[in-house]
Formats: C-alpha cells, structure tokens, sequence
C-alpha cells in the first residue's frame, strides 16, 4: 500500500493512521493542522475551503514521501497532478454569492472570486512546489476508483509524466470536506492504483463509522472506545 | 490620522488574512507591496474594494492603486482626503 | 514527434462579432472595422462595458438553424452549431463521415446564459427544469455535435481561455498517434452576466473599445462566438478526394505556475508554451511570419507576453497583434477563433491588424501589426492562448 494522506472534519490520517490529536474540527482543525504542520505559507489563510484542504493533503504526503521543494527559480515538469471531487468549487461559489446577494451592500470580492473554479486548488499545489506538468480537476458524480485509475494511467502515455500526485477532494462546506492525496508513478499497473483507493475509500468510511459511533457514545453516556485505523 | 492608520492596519489584516501579521508588525512608511506582506495583484483588488466599502471611495482606474498602496501613510492620506463616509 | 504523422486542416467554420460565417469575418479583417459595440443581446445592468456580441438573437440563430424556437438549445450551443455547420459544410464531410470523426469542444461557461435567466424558476417552480440538464459543458458540446449526427466521440476540454486551443492541440495528438482519422476541433462560448460580473469583480474590463498592447490599455471586452477547425490524416484526406487548406504542425501546452488568474511578469508560461509548439513543429523562431497573440488587452497579460515574445524570438519580433480588439475577448472560444482568423491570413495574404491602437508601450519596444495592406506571403504563423490558472497554449498553423 502507497503513503497517503486524508483529511476529514474531525481527523487527520497519515497512512490510515493520526498521527497526533487535535481537539478542533471543520475549518479550524485545517488551521491547526497548519500551524502544527506547516507554518511557512501564509497564502494559506487567503485560500478556500478546497484549496485548504488539497494544500495540506499534498503538503503533508510530500513530506511523508521525504520530498524536497525544486528550489528559486526551479521548476519539474514531470509531476502531473490530477485531483477528482464531487462538489466542486461549490464552496468558494457560495461564499462568493454572498458578498452579491444584497443590492445594499454589493461588494463582489476579487479574493473569493478567484477560487470560483475547482482547479485553482491544483494551481495552489503547482504554485507551492513548483509543478509545471500536467494538471487538471475532474468533478465526478461519486468516487469512482475505476474511473480515477484510468484517468491517472493515461498520463503516463506522454513521454514527460514520471509521476502524478492524485487525490480526492470534497469540499461541501467550511466545516463539511474529505480529501486525500497520494502519489502513482509510471510504471504502475493500473489495477494496483485502483485497488490502493479502495482501500483509502475503505478506510475513510471507516473513519466515519467509528466518528459516528463516537458521537453515538457520547451521547450515550458510554465508554466507547474510538479504534483509529 | 493616528487613528484611522490603526483602524487601517486592522481593516487590512481583516481583509486580507493576514493572519500571522500583527497591527504592529506593518510599517507606516514601508511599501504594502513587493517585499514586505507578501502582497498579490488580488490583493490590491480587495484593497480598492475596501477603500469602497469603508470610506465610500470609488476607484475606476486599478491602475492607481499602485500610487495610493505606496505605504499606510500615504494610503492613509489618500483616505482622509476623499472619504464620503 | 518527428515520425508521426502530419495533421491537415481540412475546413473550418466560425461565428463571432466580427461576422456570422467565414466569409464575413474575412470581409471584416480586410476592411480593417471592428466588431466591439455596446451591450444589445445579454441582459445585464452592466451597461458601460463594451462587448463582442453575434449580431443574433437566439430566436434568429434558431431560424437559420431550422429549429424550433421552443426546443431546449443554450446561446453557446447554437453558436457552436452555426460554426460546426459551415465547417463541416467547408470540408465536404457528410453524415455518414461524422460516425468516424471525433468532436472535441472547449468552453467553460456552457449552458450558464440559460442557467442564470432560469434561476429563479428552478427554486420557485418545475416549469424550466428542463434546463439544468444543458447547464453543463458536455451537454453543450453532445447538443452541438447531436445537431449533425452521430460522431465516432464526444469531448469537452474546460481550461477556462485556453480550452479550445488545447481541444484543438488534442485532435492533433490523436490523429498523430493514429488514434483517429478525422477529428473536428475548436470551441464555442456566449457571454453570460456569470463571467461579465465575474471580470467585472477582477476590474479587468475595459470601459472603451480595448486596445491591446497600447500603452493606454485599459484592460479587455468580453467576446462571444464559436469556431471548428476539421482536422484530418492525409490518409483520410486520400480516401475522401479532399484538399486540405493548410496544417496543423505545432501544439505546446505549459503551466505559468505562478497566479490563480494573473500571468507572470516575465511570462514565463507563454514562453513555455510557444517553445514548445516550435519544437513539436521542428521550427526555429525566425520561421514565424505572424503571431496572433492572446493580447487580452489587461495590463498584466499584455506585458508578460510582450516580454515572452521578446525573450523568444529577440530583435526579430515577426509582425504580431491581438484580434481581441476586433472580436473581444471570446474566452474558451478565442482559440479556435483565432486559429480561422491564422487560416484566414496564411490563405488570403495578409497580416489581422491590432485594431485601436496608437501609443507604444513605455516598457517593452512592441508594436503590433497596424498595417492592412495584402500580398504577405506567410508561411507558418503562431497563435498564443492563455488561460486562468496559468493554463498557456500555442498553436502553429502552417502553409501546405
């Protein structure tokens, strides 16, 4: 099984794993995945929900894979990065819908308006390290690992793509996302990508039940035990 | 004019999520762009935006932003000279 | 791809605001007039902005089309139609030659003209649902391409600017790696209050006609319209008795890396993309006759492609200017647009002027072609389309 990454509303995974607790959740569990995390990318606090959450995904796999940034004025072509999600940048639009809603007080923001589009979080993620390879974002109807694996194998049929960095990313709400990143490289089977997201779709899922069982517990009154997978 | 560069430097930081920059930290003479904030084109957008919807200022020309973001000082003076709220 | 096969433009079809069909458009650039006017079809507050309209309503574009008024069509799909029809028409295909063609289509705002006059409807009531189902880019490009039969493939590429520029560098990809024999290529996109708010929320729109590359520009005029280049193998050219107009020999695609919206300041990105169009070409810069430049007419773009063409092709800048300043910024389709008005003036001899333009910019030594006269023999022409996200493309036309 790859390295990979997933964050979701009341958790971090490393390799299906937390690797350190957070008390926070939603939006603020992002900024303190940040502050613990990262610290050196104020761009951070100006991007969206969507942007957030791919930026940490990959910030934090990229790590894991003990990569190094190209440095000032290096550039690689030959990581692509090909992002799926459902809701798009539904997030972004809604925030920017309300900065138009009330003729009064009508003030369109420049800043919101930019992340209007889903695949600035993959512009966010060239931006950062310094990608000018392939990228692109697909907005499915549901996961599909199927279908993502063979949108990834097929950009290794140019001679330029060594590796892509895929993931999925949802942003419904502020407080309301789920996303993931980990890295194929050519060579790989594509039956090999799309049985690994299986089981990052497994183990996501399973977050959610044992976050459901939580609240359940402590609704209850009971000991449950959370079993972090 | 003391107060208002203070109650600008919060706006600023309120806007543009600056979230590690503290009132303190920005300088009155020091440029808003270049080095310094780390500030962008979209930046000097919302800044146009704000100067709108603060102090009833409206800008047609963007391009003349770049004049009046020379630092808080001069932004600030610029404010306090064509302000209609 | 020095071995793969070579890709011929066989026909070609456009409508934008410089004219309602080839013919027109052509008729346009040679008079040296411009197609910018106030807003007259898009129902928008926004008055002040000049824009590239085509000059029909829907219910004309309709009759000409002979659909029913009624039926469900969206702005972009029936621009793509009149542009599709006479490209088709143009390289003789038939309906039975469409069940091996592809179609592939660039646009970015699809059915949102449609989506934003029937907002209100889908939360009040059911009576416009039939609607959603066309606010989306594919179904855009399945309307388009349903209009004249069965194609072998439907595709839609949304790069925002550059979708047809890359839906055309696409087609030229499958057809050389033999994936496909004919494939029809270009892009369809009308303007919406959608995105005339949202370059409007930028401060990029000019309140004048545009000017690219004039020291005084202001920045750009939405455009509207549809274009398709019919690409084809010369196998397939063989076989159908058909002469091709020119080719298609160079597609480069970069990523600026820089800004969600703006350009680098030393347009690091286009210059990317147009070496790597002259590669894929097996081009040397001085082999360039004309370059038919993005030249939005903003600030930021016009000076960070100046420096890009400057850093590639040195002193010897070949003739170059922006047909935006005759048709608008026509977004995802201004590839495809651009490329019918390369065709255009590799066939008719002649150099598309920058129209509007007086004052040199202080920065760079760029003018842009202001010269009408015809008889300019061009060989191989370049044609740049950059998109948010810092999405560059270039294309390289070619005479036979």
């Amino acid at each position: 099984m790859r390295k990979w990454t997933a964050i979701r509303p009341h958790s971090l995974l490393v390799n299906g794993v937390k690797p350190e607790k957070y008390e926070s959740s939603g939006a603020q569990l992002l900024s303190d995945i940040y502050h613990a995390r990262v610290k050196d990318w104020p761009k951070f606090f100006k991007m969206d929900g969507l942007s957030k959450l791919g930026f940490l995904c990959s910030e934090l796999l990229l790590r894991e894979e003990g990569e190094t940034r190209p440095g000032e004025g290096e550039y690689r072509e030959d990581r692509a990065v090909l992002l799926f999600g459902r809701t798009s940048s539904l997030c972004a639009d809604r925030s920017y819908q309300q900065t138009i809603e009330d003729a009064q007080n009508y003030y369109p923001s420049p800043a919101i308006f930019v992340y209007t589009l889903p695949n600035i979080v993959t512009g966010e993620i060239c931006i950062r390290n310094h990608y000018r390879g392939e990228s692109c974002f697909y907005v499915l109807a549901e996961r599909d690992a199927a279908l993502m694996a063979s949108v990834i194998s097929e950009a290794f049929d140019d001679d330029v793509t060594d590796s892509v960095l895929f993931g999925w990313l949802d942003c419904a709400s502020a407080d309301e996302f789920e996303g993931f990143t980990a890295l194929a490289r050519r060579g790989e089977s594509r039956e090999a990508m799309e049985k690994d997201m299986e089981k990052m779709f497994a183990a996501l899922r399973q977050d959610t039940e044992s976050a459901r069982s939580r609240s359940c517990g402590t609704l209850g009154g009971a000991e449950k035990m959370n079993e972090d997978i | 004019m003391e107060e208002l560069i203070a109650k600008l430097k919060e706006e600023i930081i309120d806007v543009l999520n600056l979230e590690d920059v503290k009132p303190e930290d920005i300088d009155n003479d020091a440029p808003l762009f270049g080095e310094g904030l780390g500030l962008d084109s979209i930046d000097a957008l919302e800044l146009i935006v704000l100067m709108e919807k603060n102090y009833g200022i409206k800008l047609q020309d963007p391009s003349k932003g770049k004049e009046i973001f020379k630092s808080i000082n001069v932004m600030a003076d610029y404010i306090q000279k064509n302000r209609t709220k | 791809m020095p071995d793969s096969r070579s890709v011929y433009i066989s026909g070609s079809g456009i409508v934008c605001a410089a004219g309602l069909c080839t013919r027109e458009v052509l008729s346009t650039l040679l008079a040296g007039t411009c197609g910018i006017a106030p807003v007259r079809y898009l129902q928008t507050g926004h008055r002040e902005f000049p824009v590239g309209e085509v000059k029909l309503s829907d219910a004309l574009m309709c009759d000409r089309l002979g659909i029913p008024e009624d039926e469900i069509t969206t702005r972009t799909a029936l621009q793509g139609m009149m542009a599709l029809g006479e490209a088709l028409e143009n390289a003789g295909l038939s309906r039975e030659d469409l069940r091996s063609a592809g179609f592939i289509s660039g646009t970015t705002v699809g059915g949102m003209d449609r989506s934003e006059n029937c907002y209100l409807d889908f939360i009040e009531n059911d009576s416009k649902n039939a609607y959603l189902r066309t606010h989306d880019c594919g179904s855009c490009s399945e309307m388009i391409a349903d209009h004249f039969g069965d194609f072998a493939f439907i595709e839609t590429i949304s790069t925002a600017c550059s979708s047809a520029a890359n839906a055309i560098g696409l087609a030229a990809e499958m057809i050389r790696a033999g994936e496909a024999e004919i494939v029809v290529a270009g892009g369809a996109e009308c303007i919406t209050r959608f995105h005339l708010n949202g370059f409007n929320t930028l401060m990029i729109l000019d309140r004048r006609p545009c000017r690219p590359f004039d020291a005084e520009r202001a920045g750009l005029n939405l455009g509207e319209g549809a274009a398709y280049l019919v690409l084809e193998s010369e196998e397939s050219l063989r076989r159908r008795g058909a002469s091709p107009l020119a080719r298609l020999s160079g597609y480069g695609n970069a990523c600026d890396a820089f800004h969600q919206t703006a350009s680098s300041p030393d347009g690091e990105g286009a210059y990317l993309a147009m070496c790597k169009a002259l590669d894929d070409a097996g081009l040397r810069p001085e082999d360039i006759d004309y370059i038919n430049a993005h030249g939005t007419g903003t600030p930021n773009n016009d000076l960070s492609e100046s420096r890009a063409m400057l850093r590639l092709f040195g002193e010897k800048l070949p003739p170059m200017s922006s047909t935006k300043s005759i048709t608008g910024h026509t977004t995802s389709a201004s590839g495809a647009i651009e490329s019918v008005i390369c065709l255009l003036a590799l066939r008719e001899k002649f150099l598309p002027v920058n129209y509007g333009w007086s004052t040199p910019m202080a920065e760079v030594p760029v003018r842009p072609n202001m010269d009408i006269s015809r008889g300019t023999v061009l060989r191989h022409v370049l044609c740049n389309s950059f998109g948010f996200g810092g999405n560059d493309s270039s294309l390289v036309i070619s005479a036979l």
